[in-house]
This record gives C-alpha cells, structure tokens and sequence, in this order.
C-alpha cells in the first residue's frame, strides 16, 4: 500500500530549486496553496525496517536542500497521510498557519548546544544515601551553571532560547539569525566547561523546536496529531 | 491509516557512520539525523514502535513519543560509543 510522505513546507520563491527524488528513490512532489509550498512522496508503506536509516537520510536530505535555501517547516519522517485527499484536506486548514510561521522564522536558524554529564568519569559514591544525593546536587548545580553560562554567552547571538532538560543532559535550542552559525560556535565554545560535562554542538538545523504549537502539532479532521 | 495504529521502525544499532552532509565543520553524524527526522517538527501519526536492538519498545500517544525517542537514541549514542573503542 503506498501513501503520501511530507517532507516539509516552505514559502514559495521562483529561484528555489527542488530535490527530484525522496525517500526510497521515490520522485519529490510539489503542491502549492497560496503562497505555501508543500513537499511530498508517493511512498510504499509501512517503510522497510531494514532501511529505515537510510530512509531517514534521504528524508534528511529533501529537507537539507530547500532549507539550504529558505526557511521550512518539517515535518517528522513518520507523519504520512492516508491518500492525496487527506492531504489536501490537511493543507487547506492549515496553510495560513504555517505561512505566519515561515514569516516569523524566515530569517533564522536553529542552533543546539548539549550539556551532558560525561559517562562514568567520575565514580558513584555509594557509600550512604547522603554522599550520593550530595554528589548528586554539586553534579547538578554544576550543570545548571554551565548552561547558564553558555545562554549569557550567547545572550547577543539570541532571538530566542528553548531549553529541554532530559535524563541525559540539558538542550539548549536558540533561535539564531541565519549566516551567524559560526559565531554561534565561537561563542559556546569560548564558554569553559567542567571537566566532568561534555558539550556537543549541532546546527544549523530548520526552527523545528520554535514552531508554534498549532504547527507542530495541527488539527487534523477536528483530531490533534492524528486523523 | 487510523489514530492508534502503530509503525514499526527498527533501530539497529549499527552502521552509525559519519555523514558530510553540510560539509566542513558542520558535520552531522546519522544519530542528529534521526533525532531530528523523528523527533522534531510537524506531527501527523499519533503512535509507533521502535525496535531497538530487537526489544521492541512500544510508545503510544505523542507525548510519550517525544520523551522516548530521545531516551531510545541516547541508549543508541552509548551503542556507537561502545563499536568506536
């Protein structure tokens, strides 16, 4: 069974040019309501799972060559609708939406930095309850200081900051005006950094994480996320 | 394809080369990718498996999707860290 895989939406502009085959070696395909360009594949379905990884390349890379070029709106490689009409249904409720987002993003990047403890570099204190939560809370603090003192550092750089924090460090998401990537990077690493954490940074990635949340997430048939 | 139906995708943990994909500097290894591919921007399905390593770990509802990918690619991270040793 086959259905259709959006890879994501951007505003329309004639010089952009457009990847010609997606997911699978499958052709890209282009529809267009108002100014909203919308970039899919008529995909076999469910993917294979033992290419899954270089679907999610080839996905990556549609993406990647619009986004070289403009601001867009991804969409996740599993979002896929049942046929051409629920997309069509999708598109039309909501299009303006997704235009108001492209607008306010259109200027942007996304940068990410990770602070993470680094894996058993330093040992477990085991030897009470209490020296484990204390170790625990200088681990902690020391964390929190230095995504603190990465955001002042990039303060400048800054439209906008998210920050998510999960059981395997803090990501910090920050909004930044497209062509600063690199002093992006210099700024963070200028940012010294406890031996015991480690930092990665990643980017420019498209502003997924400052969609709004009617975008990420929008209406399908009255249903949030799901038709 | 109706809400609560699942997908399976399975993540092996192997063959995490690194891709030059931007080239220079911006190198973006396969892990970024499929954080980003799976776990960021618009959301249309509403459940999935993901089999890792053959255990099959079974996330149903967006919310618990997005918390879990991330907990299932870190369990990834620690896998291609482990094969570079």
């Amino acid at each position: 069974m086959s259905r259709i895989l959006v890879y994501c939406g951007f505003r329309h502009a004639p010089e952009i040019s457009l990847p010609a085959v997606g997911v699978t070696g499958a052709p890209v395909q282009l529809t267009s309501l108002d100014d909203l360009c919308l970039l899919w594949s008529d995909v076999e379905w469910p993917f294979d799972p033992q290419r899954m990884q270089k679907s999610a390349v080839e996905f990556h890379e549609v993406v990647l060559q619009v986004f070289k070029q403009t601001a867009v709106i991804p969409f996740r490689l599993l979002s896929v609708f049942d046929d051409q009409q629920a997309f069509m249904t999708f598109a039309a409720e909501n299009h303006e939406r997704f235009l108001q987002d492209l607008d306010r993003l259109k200027d942007f990047v996304q940068m990410e930095c990770v602070i993470y403890p680094k894996p058993s570099e330093t040992p477990v204190d085991r030897s009470s309850g209490k020296a484990y939560l204390e170790q625990k809370a200088i681990a902690l603090r020391s964390s929190e200081a230095s995504v603190q003192a990465t955001q002042d550092a990039l303060a400048h750089l800054s439209r906008e900051v998210r920050i998510r924090e999960g059981k395997n460090g803090t990501r910090i998401f920050v909004l930044v005006d497209r062509g600063l990537e690199s002093d992006f990077r210099q700024a963070v690493t200028a940012v010294p950094i406890p031996t015991h954490l480690s930092r990665r940074v990643s980017g420019p990635w498209p502003a997924a994480e400052f969609l709004s949340g009617q975008v990420k997430i929008p209406q399908v048939d009255g249903v949030a996320g799901a038709k | 394809m109706g809400h609560g139906r699942r997908t399976l995708l399975s993540l092996m943990p192997n063959d995490f080369e690194t891709l030059e994909t931007l080239g220079g500097e911006d190198e973006v290894s396969l892990l970024e990718i499929l954080d980003h591919v799976l776990n960021s921007g618009v959301v249309i399905h509403g459940s999935l498996v993901i089999s890792l390593a053959g255990v099959d770990l079974v996330y149903l509802g967006l919310n618990v999707v997005l918390a879990s990918v991330e907990t299932a690619l870190s369990n990834l991270q620690i896998e291609e860290k482990r094969r570079q040793k």
